[in-house]
């Protein structure tokens, strides 16, 4: 066979979001593969420009819905810092809690899509089941399973009882013990071996030199961690180790993020002990005077970046921020080459892509080139006219014509 | 302080910085910047600064000029965020992505949301908007109103 | 003439085979699910897909060659339907038989890979294409180790027929567990020919889509999916009856049963395989049957040979 050219997106069943590979082979062999992004543009940050920060505390839970809690965060430490606002230490440490148990639930969630991606539906259904533990938590916590809603500017919007931190913990347990068993699944099952171990290889050097953050560079034994490097929120009071894994390959990743799991079950149980007594929050000012912030925030697929420029109004004048998958994108444009075709959704997945974060604005057409785009009430005509050419059923006014019978 | 004798080195070597940096919080220094000697201190702080990575880049609109921060990371979490302005009307930047592979899609976006001009940027696809997007409209500029609904009819009240 | 039209569209025939296709996939799914902690689905879901199937419309790519494209599902379940009549069930009979069936039987269920191979081909998407070269090179792999197992059985009865091979094992009771190696070979290599985890690469949904069946739709890909079921209810009886040659001539309801039990333990067999494997690479899977699987057959046939000639004089 000579070179051929698949395209695995923009819609592909191994990819929960739109996104484009370009993928030239030979054979099984890849020979290149090309990355098109783009395809979510929502223009959020066009829109943070147009709503005051409160608004947009919301708008932006929305960029992601995985690592929701990751924005909203970096956002409102943002926004404090340049209204130099001193936010209460339990918010933080509410703040915190909320932070790990979003790693958990999405490095779960991850385990699962990468069991799926190589054709293991039965640890995906294993994994998604005990995901169930923690979003169980979260959604008593804040009162949703996604989309917390917990941060406010100056603080956190609900407490942590003591009866729900005992659940917490309760919670906490269980997870444990089945992350060591997933644990054991990843050391001992020869298929999963085999499926992991040396795909997707991206070297130190390269992961260096890419630029490759999160769990990604984790994997190829690069420690870097914003939760110890730029310390923000509790966790400087916090005992934890980074785990880095030198395989270099998706089998270290996976390994990373296990570790994670358990390191991040070892630091709630710190944060629920010693999370001290007061307010939850402090009064916030409506318009925040003009000033300037970056905040960085280790989110579970890596380090989100925001940047906020305020004008001393109650709307931001600039709101930019980075995704973390944005910063892998070319680490997985390296880890293709010469990978197996049969390999592409698990090198993809390995970095844990989540493209709607990636891009952040809807698109713009006036009449140019491309596809014809319909309108609602375009499509709903085009389908009765449809049925009624091909299938001789004409659904028009079906409702009135049924209530038209019955009287 | 380690923020402290990292401004003392760049200012040492470029003594027109003086007074224009500014450390605002721990790990946090911001560079103002006249345009001439830019990729200068640029390159300085990445091969002497021990800045190890580009966080991103940030457009910004100021009216008559168009602010770009450049967000250079070090491996103990200090960000030095270099700011360079260049006119709106012949926005040109240099590509940064010889040091930084990742500053392509970085610039793309600089290119596709501001109108910028990088030169030394590699050839590919465009992003994040579409190929079909009309020319001339820089969405995250102040003065860029949306007047288009999704299915590409123009809107006309101001939303 | 009648009962002869009686045996081919009703029992054992097309009928009677369809239903236990549609029973014996909600009974793997249902297996399959509940080791993976689901519910899993109603026992009516099958049914309930293939007639759904069967009011979507028909979209055949304007690419694709019509009459290959159209003819190879109805190719896949005939071939399919024709190899039940060989395999004996609760008898030592089956409803045709003569010496030299079981070869036919093994040839005739590799025409739905076959076939497979030509509709995907035809259809002329990358993907199916990719995947219809997968299912042929898949094909090369499995089907030696396939041939193996199932022979060896054969050696053992000293006849190629697989009524007479029941017959024989009916006769000297314990020598079936001789084969108990063949059959873990043959469970193994069967989940190629079935395209399920872990050698469903010619349709690794999450790789190339569909794979073979990516650009069939309506009528043709339930008519597909029907020949799917078939198979494996044939290929799990071929198993049963050359494995399992246990508890044969009882009266026609308690043999039917015991009958039922078989088939369905390999049915269970199957699923508890694709429960804890993962999908293996096309070429991981090749060097798996060639290094591993086809030495495990023949020494299959070595044991076999050794038995008949020293056990049986």
């Amino acid at each position: 066979m000579s070179n051929v050219t698949i395209p695995v997106g923009p819609q592909h069943p191994a990819l929960k979001e739109p996104a484009s590979f370009k993928i030239t082979i030979n054979g099984e062999r890849i020979e290149r593969a090309d990355v098109r992004l783009g395809y979510n543009h929502r223009g959020v940050e066009k829109a943070c420009e147009e709503r005051n920060y409160i608004q947009d505390i919301y708008l932006i839970e929305r960029v992601c819905g995985i690592c929701s809690h990751s924005h909203s965060t970096a956002f409102v430490l943002a926004v404090e810092e340049i209204a130099a606002i001193e936010v209460p230490k339990r918010a933080f440490y509410i703040r915190t809690i909320i932070a790990e148990l979003e790693r958990i639930h999405s490095h779960l969630l991850w385990l699962g899509v990468a069991g799926h991606e190589i054709g293991f539906d039965t640890l995906l259904m294993y994994s998604w089941r005990d995901r169930e533990i923690v979003m169980d938590i979260l959604n008593m916590l804040t009162g949703n399973r996604v989309n917390y809603g917990i941060n406010t500017i100056g603080g956190v919007r609900r407490d942590i009882t003591p009866k729900q931190a005992q659940e917490i913990l309760c919670g906490i347990d269980k997870l444990e013990e089945r992350t060591r068993y997933y644990i054991e699944l990843a050391t001992e099952e020869v298929t999963l071996i085999n499926r992991l171990s040396g795909v997707g290889f991206l070297s130190h050097e390269d992961a260096l030199h890419l630029g490759a953050i999160g769990p990604t560079g984790r994997g190829s034994a690069v420690d870097r961690d914003i939760r110890r490097d730029d310390p923000y929120l509790s966790y400087p009071e916090l005992q934890f180790k980074i785990v880095t894994d030198d395989h270099c390959d998706v089998y270290g990743r996976t390994l990373v993020r296990v570790g994670e799991l358990m390191e991040s079950y070892g630091m709630i149980r710190q944060l629920l002990q010693n999370i001290p007594e007061g307010p939850i929050s402090v009064k916030a000012p409506r318009k925040i005077p003009a000033g300037r912030a970056f905040s960085r925030y280790e989110a579970p697929r890596g380090e989100d970046v925001h940047y906020i420029q305020a004008n001393g109004t109650d709307m931001p004048e600039r709101v930019k921020l980075r995704a973390p998958t944005l910063a892998n994108v070319q680490s997985v444009a390296r880890m293709l080459e010469n990978s197996y075709l049969a390999d592409v959704p698990i090198v993809v997945a390995s970095i844990d892509p989540c493209f709607s974060c990636t891009d952040r604005m809807i698109s713009l057409r006036t009449d140019g080139p491309g596809e014809k785009l319909m309108s609602w009430p375009e499509l709903h005509a085009f389908s009765l006219d449809w049925n009624r050419k091909n299938r001789g059923i004409d659904f028009t006014n079906l409702n009135k014509r049924l209530i038209e019978k019955k009287v | 302080m380690k923020e402290k004798s990292l401004l003392q080195e760049l200012e040492s070597k470029f003594p027109q910085l003086e007074g224009k940096a500014v450390i605002q919080r721990a790990r946090r220094i911001f560079v103002d910047h006249p345009h001439d000697s830019f990729y200068e201190v640029f390159d300085f702080s990445v091969k002497n600064l021990g800045c190890t990575m580009l966080c991103t880049l940030t457009g910004i609109d100021e009216d008559v000029m168009l602010a770009v921060i450049y967000n250079l990371g070090r491996d103990d979490g200090i960000l030095i965020n270099l700011i360079v302005r260049v006119p709106k009307e012949a926005p040109i930047l240099k590509s940064v992505s010889s040091y930084f592979p990742n500053a392509v899609l970085y610039e793309r976006e600089l290119v596709d949301l501001f109108g910028m001009k990088v030169e030394g940027l590699p050839e590919g696809y465009r992003y994040p908007l579409p190929d079909n997007w009309p020319e001339g409209q820089f969405p995250l500029r102040k003065d860029w109103k949306q007047n288009h609904d999704n299915a590409g009819k123009e809107v006309q009240s101001d939303v | 003439m009648a009962t002869q039209l009686f045996y081919l569209l009703i029992f054992p025939g097309f009928l009677f085979l369809s239903a236990f296709g549609l029973f014996a996939e909600y009974a793997d799914r249902k297996i399959y699910a509940r080791m993976q902690n689901r519910i899993g689905p109603p026992w009516f879901q099958p049914l309930a897909d293939f007639i759904k199937l069967l009011g979507k419309e028909t979209i055949i790519p304007e690419s694709a060659d019509r009459r290959i494209f159209l003819l190879m599902p109805v190719f896949a379940l005939t071939a399919a339907v024709t190899s039940f009549l060989y395999i004996p069930m609760w008898d030592t009979h089956a409803l045709v038989s003569f010496n030299g069936d079981a070869i036919v039987v093994l040839y005739l269920l590799t025409i739905p890979t076959v076939t497979f191979f030509l509709g995907g081909w035809s259809s002329n998407s990358m993907y199916s294409t990719i995947g219809a070269v997968r299912s042929i090179t898949q094909l090369f792999a499995y089907e030696v180790p396939l041939f193996m197992g199932i022979l060896a059985p054969s050696l053992l009865a000293g006849t190629w027929s697989l009524s007479e091979i029941s017959a024989f094992y009916n006769a000297h009771s314990w020598y079936w567990l001789v084969n108990l190696p063949g059959l873990a070979i043959a469970l193994i290599a069967v989940q190629g020919k079935l395209e399920k985890v872990p050698f469903d690469i010619p349709e690794a949904e999450t790789e190339i889509v569909g794979g073979t069946f990516t650009e069939y739709s309506g009528r043709l890909l339930a008519l597909l999916r029907m020949a799917l079921d078939v198979e494996m209810v044939v290929v799990a009886s071929l198993l049963a009856a050359v494995f399992l040659p246990f508890g044969l001539g009882y009266a026609p309801i308690t043999g039917f049963i015991i009958y039922l039990i078989k088939v369905f333990f390999i049915i269970f067999l199957m699923a508890l395989v694709r429960t804890v494997l993962a999908r293996l690479r096309i070429e991981q899977m090749v060097n798996f049957c060639w290094k591993y699987l086809a030495p495990a057959g023949l020494l299959q046939l070595v044991v076999c040979l050794f038995v008949k000639g020293v056990m049986l004089q």
